[in-house]
Formats: C-alpha cells, structure tokens, sequence
C-alpha cells in the first residue's frame, strides 16, 4: 500500500472479509482464548460449586499465591513425570529420529517405482490408526498369553510381561511409536530427495562415483537441511512425550517409568479432583513448550532459513 | 566386480525394506485373523497371521453389540458434522487472512499463532466445558476438535500461492470477495481443501481422549473411546498374577471379541486409505513448511 485510504472507506468495501473472519474469531475466543481465565484457578484454592458455574467459581475461590506450585514441584510423583516425559523423549529422539531419514534413502536406492508406492502404502498405513487401536494391536501382541510370549516359550525362553514390567516397558513404548510413525515421518525426506538436483548424480555417474559414494557425498548432504530443520523442531516439542499414546498404554504397574506431564495432570485433576494442582502443572508445562517451541523456530530460521510460521 | 557388489547392497537393502514391511503388517494381520477365526483356535493361541477355523461370528456379534451400534453411530455423526464444521471455519478464516493488504492483518495472525502455541491446558479446558454445559453432549466431542490453527495455516499459504492475475480479473468484472472466494479460490484449491478435509476427518475419527475427558454416558461415546475401555480392562486383567483358569478363559474370550472390535474400528479407514494416500502426502509436502 503506498497510499492508505482512510480506515472506513476500507472497511466499506471490505467488510465481507471481516464477516468471513468472525466465525474463526469467536470459535477462537471461545475454546482458546476464554480458558485461559481458568488458568487463575492455579492460583486459588478452588472450589468448582462456589459460583453458578465451574467457571464463575474461579472468581468466588479465594487466592493462595504459588501455594499450588511450590506444593507440587516437592512431590516425588511430579518430579518422576517430569522426569520420565524428558527420557522419553529423548529416547525417542536418539533411537526414532533417524529411522526415516535412512528409510528414506534406502527405498531411493530401490528402482522399481512400483515397489517403492507398495511399501509406501504399507508403512504410511499405521500413521491412520488411533493410538487406542495401536494400543490394543499391542497388548494382544504382548501380553502374557499374546503371540508374542508364546513364541517366546516354545523357544524356550522365559515370558516377559513386556505390558507391566518398569524394565521394559519404556522400551515398548518406544517401539511402538517407532511402528506407527517411522513410514509417516519419511514422506517430508522423500520429498526432500525428489528434489535434489538430478545433473549431481549423473555427474557423479561420469566420475565413476560408486553407490555409497554417491548416498554420502549428495544425497545426505542435499538432506543435510532438511534433517536439520526438522531435528531442531522435534527438540522444540520435547515437553510432548506422546500423550495419547502413553494414556492408552500405561498403567498402575509402570506408572514409575510411564507416567508423563499430561498423565500426571490428567490423574490429579480429573481423578483426584485436585483441580488447582492439575491447572499449575498444565501452567508450566505450556510455559516451558511455549519457550521452547519459540526458541527452536528462531533457531531454524538462523540455522536453516526455514521455519514453520 | 563391481557389478557384484551393488546386487549385494541390493539383497540386503530388499531384505531390510521387506522385514520393515512386514513388521509393520503383520501386528495388524494378527489381530484381524484373531477376529475372524473359531473361539477355539485363539484360545488355544493358534492364530498367528492367518485365520484358522474361519468365521464371522465374533464379527458379527460385535456389530450386533447395543453400545457399539450406539458409539459406531457417534463416531460417524462427529465425523461428518464436525469436519463439515471444521472445514468452513478453515475456509472462512484462511481466505481473509491470505490477503497481504487486509488491515489489521498482523495482529489478528498473532491471535491465531498464540493460539497454537500456548494452550490453558486440560483443567481449565474441562471446566469451561461444564460451565457451557457441552460435557457429555456430542457437541463436546464435535467442538474440541473444530478448528486446527495449523490446518488453517497450510490452507492460507495455498491461496496466498494460487495466481493473483485470475482473481483480479475477476474483480475488475465486478465480482465480490464472497464471489472470488466461492467461484474462483476454492475450486482452484481443491488439492488441499482434500487434504485437510481428510486431516480433519481422520482425527475426529481417531480422538478417543476427547470422549474420555467429556464424555462418562455410555451412550455418547465415540467408537474408539469404547475400544479403550475394552483395551483399558484388558490391561488391568490379562497380565495380573495368578488368576484362576476360568479368568483366563474369559479373558481370551475377550481377546476375540476385543480383536474384532479392533478390525471393525479401522476398516473404514483401511478401505478409504489407499485411495485418499496421495492427498495426505500432498498435505505435508505442500505448504507445512515455510521457506
């Protein structure tokens, strides 16, 4: 705009496009913006039937500070969640983060496009499956008397009760993210590969470059920002170590082990009805994401000039 | 020698590719031969990857199941009418939005952005939706999952990508925003309109944690809120110490049953899947992220 007209002129002949965003707004206002009032309830002692509404209670309770913070950061079963959403994390970090990168390349190498589509197809496919589905795929595989175990005995091996055992159950929930997510994760790289410039290999072709050669000194590097990119974003969101997941897989046996941020909020607050507690550690939960997120996007954009807004 | 050595990288490039295909498919042949095959054979644990003694009757007598002809109806109603709602909301507030020269522009994407980054969380959630009254309504299940800022972004840059010239010569003819919107933007857009369509429709479909959060009446739950519970009470039971022979028995009863409310859960998805692939791909390709 070089010359802006005034703002009521505009409005006139635009306020279709104001409509258009009214829907949005409101929706926005009602479902993000208002439970954000709630947050005080973090800061009082609450009462849900003080008001005429769970909401208006909020008002009506009395505050006590950081009472509700300070009482929880002590707690031994909210450090053990803290702790366990940053493991998890991380190991799903180290051990899944580059399975797609190399399945990637990998099926790249394959020359049959119809064989790279089916195998495509198939591993895109658990991706569409509800973490409750994928949870009940599991426990049937895993169970004491699952296929799993049962194959286990006929080798004549001990049975591991791989569903509620604190040792293994983390590897698990590993494990099965990787099974649902991995083919998923690899489309932005095969998009990433498609778009590498094709002259290098046929150039690389000429110089008699081997295969090895040419996945190490093109395609990986040509990946190089990609990884980056996304490896720098998946940090950012550290703090989700897969709620749904976990809430669909774990249970009273491996809470040591599985219980993360999410499940601890949802544990005190709808199952113990310690409502204020749940809401200051949902606070500082979405604190630390929001921090983190912020950061790593501006750290991508440094690092890769790319983002994700 | 040469020659020799790539077929070698070959073999076991194919041998890794088709063990991770298979890894992926046969937990889930499992479960659907389990669902198809005699009581007998499950629990006798002869079911592995193909059914034995086949027949429909486990299958059958889940879809006969009251409260699972009652979720599998919430299900299909959540889906359509909360994608259709989802969508015009997308629509609506990604076409304002996409015009460099809207006033105000700016602030009103902060809104947005905030808004997919920080969330009040899961308590303060809750207690709006009893203070609105939507707790064990189906409008909690269709509202909690109506509007997704970041389905709103990727439709954004789409339009904000689509060819300015066709649109202004659409203007000068005299044409309004609503007619630009409706006659010329979207059909333009109908690749990722699919797209986001289907994200919408596949994650009102798979959201269980919204029904467990919401909703408590049986008769409101969402299908894959009913598999929880079924997985939930499995879980509780089939790994305990020690239960008696009977328990066991009963359990594995319930592994059939279980198996085939898992196959009839996902084969709506699984049949529409191979056909819409190519639209989800599409989604993350296009557009997710900004250069």
């Amino acid at each position: 705009m070089n010359h802006k007209e005034p703002f009521k002129k505009y409005f006139q002949k635009n306020y279709d496009l104001y409509l258009l965003l009214l829907p949005g707004l409101a929706f926005v206002f009602i479902f993000n913006i208002l439970p954000m009032y709630g947050i005080l309830l973090a800061f009082k002692d609450y009462d849900m039937f003080a008001g005429s509404s769970p909401l208006s209670a909020i008002g009506a309770s009395d505050w006590v500070g950081f009472k509700y913070f300070i009482r929880v950061m002590a707690r031994e079963e909210f450090r053990a969640a803290f702790g366990n959403t940053m493991i998890i994390s991380l190991y799903k970090i180290v051990f899944l983060f580059p399975l797609p990168i190399l399945f990637a390349i990998l099926l790249n190498e394959v020359k049959s496009t119809r064989f790279q589509k089916s195998l495509q197809l198939v591993v895109y496919m658990p991706h569409f499956l509800s973490w409750a589905v994928v949870a009940g795929i599991f426990v049937s595989l895993l169970s004491t008397t699952g296929v799993v175990n049962s194959a286990l005995a006929a080798m004549g091996l001990d049975k591991v009760k791989f569903l509620m055992d604190s040792n293994v159950f983390r590897k698990v929930i590993i494990f099965s993210d990787g099974w649902k997510e991995i083919g998923w994760s690899s489309i932005i790289y095969f998009a990433a590969i498609a778009g590498l410039d094709q002259e290098c290999y046929e150039a690389a072709l000429v110089d008699g470059a081997s295969r090895f050669q040419k996945i190490w000194y093109i395609t990986i590097p040509g990946l190089m920002p990609t990884i980056v990119l996304m490896l720098i974003l998946r940090v950012g969101g550290i703090m989700d170590a897969g709620f749904s997941q976990i809430f669909a897989m774990y249970n009273p046996t491996v809470y040591d082990v599985a219980d993360i941020i999410g499940t601890y909020i949802y544990r005190t607050s709808l199952g113990k009805l310690d409502f204020s507690t749940g809401t200051a550690v949902g606070l500082f939960n979405s604190v630390i994401a929001l921090m983190l997120v912020l950061g790593s996007n501006a750290f991508a954009k440094k690092a890769t000039g790319k983002s994700i807004w | 020698m040469k020659k020799k050595k790539i077929s070698v990288f070959m073999i076991i490039n194919f041998t890794i590719l088709i063990t991770l295909g298979l890894v992926t498919l046969l937990p889930v042949l499992h479960v659907f031969s389990k669902a198809l095959s005699g009581e007998g054979p499950v629990i006798a644990g002869k079911v592995i990857f193909w059914p034995v003694q086949f027949q429909l009757g486990t299958v059958l007598y889940v879809l006969s199941q009251p409260e699972f002809k009652n979720s599998f109806g919430v299900s299909v109603f959540v889906t359509i009418v909360g994608t259709l709602i989802a969508m015009l909301l997308t629509v609506t507030t990604a076409y304002p939005l996409s015009k460099p020269t809207l006033r105000g522009r700016k602030p009103i994407l902060y809104i947005f952005v905030f808004v997919m980054l920080f969330s009040a969380g899961m308590v303060p959630n809750y207690i709006l939706y009893r203070s609105l009254n939507l707790t064990n309504t189906i409008w909690a299940l269709v509202f909690s999952g109506a509007f997704s800022v970041y389905n709103m972004f990727l439709v954004k840059n789409f339009f904000e990508a689509l060819p300015e010239t066709i649109e202004e010569a659409a203007r000068i003819d005299g044409a309004s925003n609503m007619t630009i919107l409706f006659r010329i933007v979207l059909p333009m857009s109908m690749p990722v309109l699919a797209t986001v369509c289907l994200f919408y429709g596949v994650s009102y479909w798979n959201n269980y944690f919204s029904g467990v959060l919401y909703i408590t009446k049986a008769s409101l739950k969402p299908l894959q809120q009913y598999l929880y519970d079924l997985i939930k009470n499995a879980l509780s039971t089939v790994d305990a110490e020690g239960v008696v022979d009977i328990d066991t028995a009963m359990n594995l009863t319930g592994e059939a049953v279980r198996s085939a409310t898992i196959l009839v859960s996902t084969v709506p998805i699984l049949i529409l899947y191979p056909f819409l692939q190519r639209y989800f791909v599409k989604g993350i390709t296009v557009g997710s992220v900004k250069g």
